[in-house]
């Protein structure tokens, strides 16, 4: 019997360090590979070979992508997109979420439903008139247009997260503070926004990822460098005729390290939060 | 207390009209305006358009490309879910462990998920570069030489390239959601399987599956949606080429509303999309009302 449970661990051991080996060559070494690329000198990234000698290292891919491209331009455009998508997503899906978690709400269960069935609508049917809608506002190719487009890409996920989140918070703490006298905002900002902080704060990293990433709407609404976002212009130096690899290598790298960077901000509360709409009773 | 009663009524509603007003605006309209659109001859080099009735989804019957770009449609959305699922399943049983280095992978592994897909693509198509991508230096390395193509390029291995960008992207988002489900299944299940004399094929069939089934269907229903009505992948990295090796119905629909003008045709394709997703939707509902009856 020992002896079973002395094989059946090791098979155990074995087997979890197999997989974890393979999701680190296969989820882990593109990142590493495009990382040690954008420092490799031109030369060596078209050797294939896959070491480099020292010398063939060089910080030339940035200094060209920062200096001779416009895409600190670019950088700043996504950041500032980014970050209105998140903080407009989130105030009004606190609201919301607060209000369906809280309140009596007439066919609140409805609601929930087609707010969270809205994941399901086709965003490809939707783009033109969407585009319409936006050049009915004058808001082509501004930043108030984007962002006003990209909302639909993560309210209802931001919306359906918190209600969950808010589901699990417990209401002692409020009712006291109504006891209190404190009023439904008193009441939100002074007890629920400081104890759901990192279900708020992953809230507002799936709006601002989504938003960083998001292809398609800025395709269609960016139409000059004032708007254009990383993705496209990432899209555009990739399908170059002549791709310079180490430019485009290092303009991804530039891409993702602000979501990477932020992801190891919110990392620990990332799955409870994500899934709070999801393991409700 | 009736009029302390009508005003909280009154209060969840107003905290939740922001929502509503802009998914009204920006997600109803457009869904609205799109299903008319597929009833018309709309087109972008046109002044007016007509009522046509269904005539463009007669048309549908017809066109091959839609039919290819609705299998290819339904072949990657089948095909990636499941095996996120699997794969999921076994990458959350190991990250589960309590072993050495397990709980650095848990920290480090969903960083697949938060870039850009835009980002993902590049770096894919990087590797799959005759030569000097990483895939055919591994394919050399191997003794594999005569594999060097450009994978996206290759009219048999494009659509599995496509498929593989979206494990690459979710796989580990499946994992880190399982893991946590599992965690919270409590220990004395175990304890009572094990006491059965179960084996861990057994527990792993009576106690963990069951366990998490609430969070596998979660899962699994916003990843059919979102990897139907993904774009993204396949437009950036082939445009649905080469030939139509990779056509899929967002990408015919951009097509056919970008590139043709075809606005009105477009739409109806959309509608097709959207109608499969309603069935599909309508299943998950009954299957999620079961659950929590």
């Amino acid at each position: 019997m020992a002896l079973t449970k002395r094989t059946r661990d090791l098979i155990r051991i074995t087997a979890t360090y197999v997989v974890l080996a393979g999701c680190f060559v296969f989820f882990i070494m593109p990142m590493i590979w495009i990382i040690y690329s954008s420092f490799r000198g031109s030369d060596a990234i078209f050797s294939g070979k896959v070491f480099t000698p020292l010398s063939g290292f060089t910080l030339d891919h940035y200094k060209t992508i920062l200096s001779v491209t416009d895409f600190p331009l670019f950088f700043l455009n996504s950041l500032r997109i980014a970050f209105l998508v998140s903080v407009i997503a989130v105030s009004s899906s606190i609201l919301g979420a607060y209000g369906l978690s809280r309140f009596h709400i007439p066919r609140r269960n409805t609601i929930l439903t087609a707010i969270f069935s809205t994941q399901m609508f086709p965003k490809i049917l939707m783009i033109l008139p969407l585009y319409t809608i936006i050049v009915a506002f004058s808001m082509l190719d501004t930043t108030i247009g984007i962002v006003l487009a990209q909302l639909i890409l993560v309210l209802p996920f931001a919306v359906w997260m918190l209600k969950g989140y808010f589901d699990n918070l417990p209401s002692e703490l409020e009712d006291a503070a109504r006891v209190d006298g404190c009023n439904v905002f008193q009441t939100l900002f002074r007890i629920i926004i400081p104890i759901a902080a990192p279900g708020i704060l992953v809230a507002a990293f799936y709006s601002f990822v989504v938003s960083w990433g998001d292809y398609l709407i800025v395709s269609v609404i960016a139409q000059s460098q004032r708007t254009a976002t990383l993705p496209l212009v990432l899209q555009r130096l990739s399908s170059a005729l002549n791709i310079r690899w180490g430019q485009v290598a290092a303009a991804t790298v530039m891409t993702i390290v602000p979501t990477i960077l932020l992801f190891s901000l919110v990392n620990r509360w990332l799955v409870s939060g994500m899934t709070a709409g999801a393991v409700k009773e | 207390m009736t009029s302390v009663h009508i005003s909280r009524k009154h209060i969840g509603l107003l905290l939740l009209l922001p929502t509503l007003v802009i998914m009204a605006a920006f997600t109803l309209f457009p869904l609205l305006e799109g299903l008319r659109l597929s009833l018309t001859n709309m087109n972008l080099l046109r002044e007016t358009s007509q009522f046509i009735g269904l005539s463009n989804f007669a048309k549908l019957l017809t066109d091959d490309i839609f039919w290819i770009s609705l299998y290819h449609s339904v072949l990657l959305t089948t095909v990636a879910v499941v095996l996120q699922l699997i794969l999921g399943l076994v990458v959350a049983t190991a990250l589960k462990q309590e072993l050495p280095g397990v709980r650095f992978m848990r920290s480090i592994i969903m960083a697949s998920w938060v870039i850009p897909v835009v980002a993902t693509v590049v770096m894919f198509r990087f590797m799959s570069q005759p030569d000097y991508g990483f895939i055919n230096i591994i394919f050399r390395l191997l003794g594999a030489k005569n594999l060097n193509s450009y994978w996206f390029g290759n009219l048999n291995a494009a659509l599995p390239m496509i498929i593989i960008m979206h494990l690459w992207r979710n796989i580990p988002f499946y994992a880190i959601a399982f893991m946590a489900a599992m965690q919270a299944i409590p220990e004395d299940q175990y304890d009572a399987a094990h006491i059965d004399g179960a084996g861990p094929w057994k527990t792993f069939t009576n106690v963990t599956l069951p366990g998490i089934r609430g969070m596998i269907i979660v899962m699994v229903t916003i990843h059919v949606l979102w990897t139907f009505n993904n774009f993204d992948f396949v437009y950036i990295a082939t445009g649905g080429g080469p030939v139509n090796a990779t056509d899929i119905l967002p990408v015919y629909v951009y097509r056919q509303t970008w590139s043709n003008y075809t606005v009105g045709y477009g739409a109806s394709i959309g509608v097709v999309m959207l109608l499969i997703l309603l069935v599909y939707f309508v299943i998950y509902i009954r299957i999620y009302e079961r659950k929590s009856r």
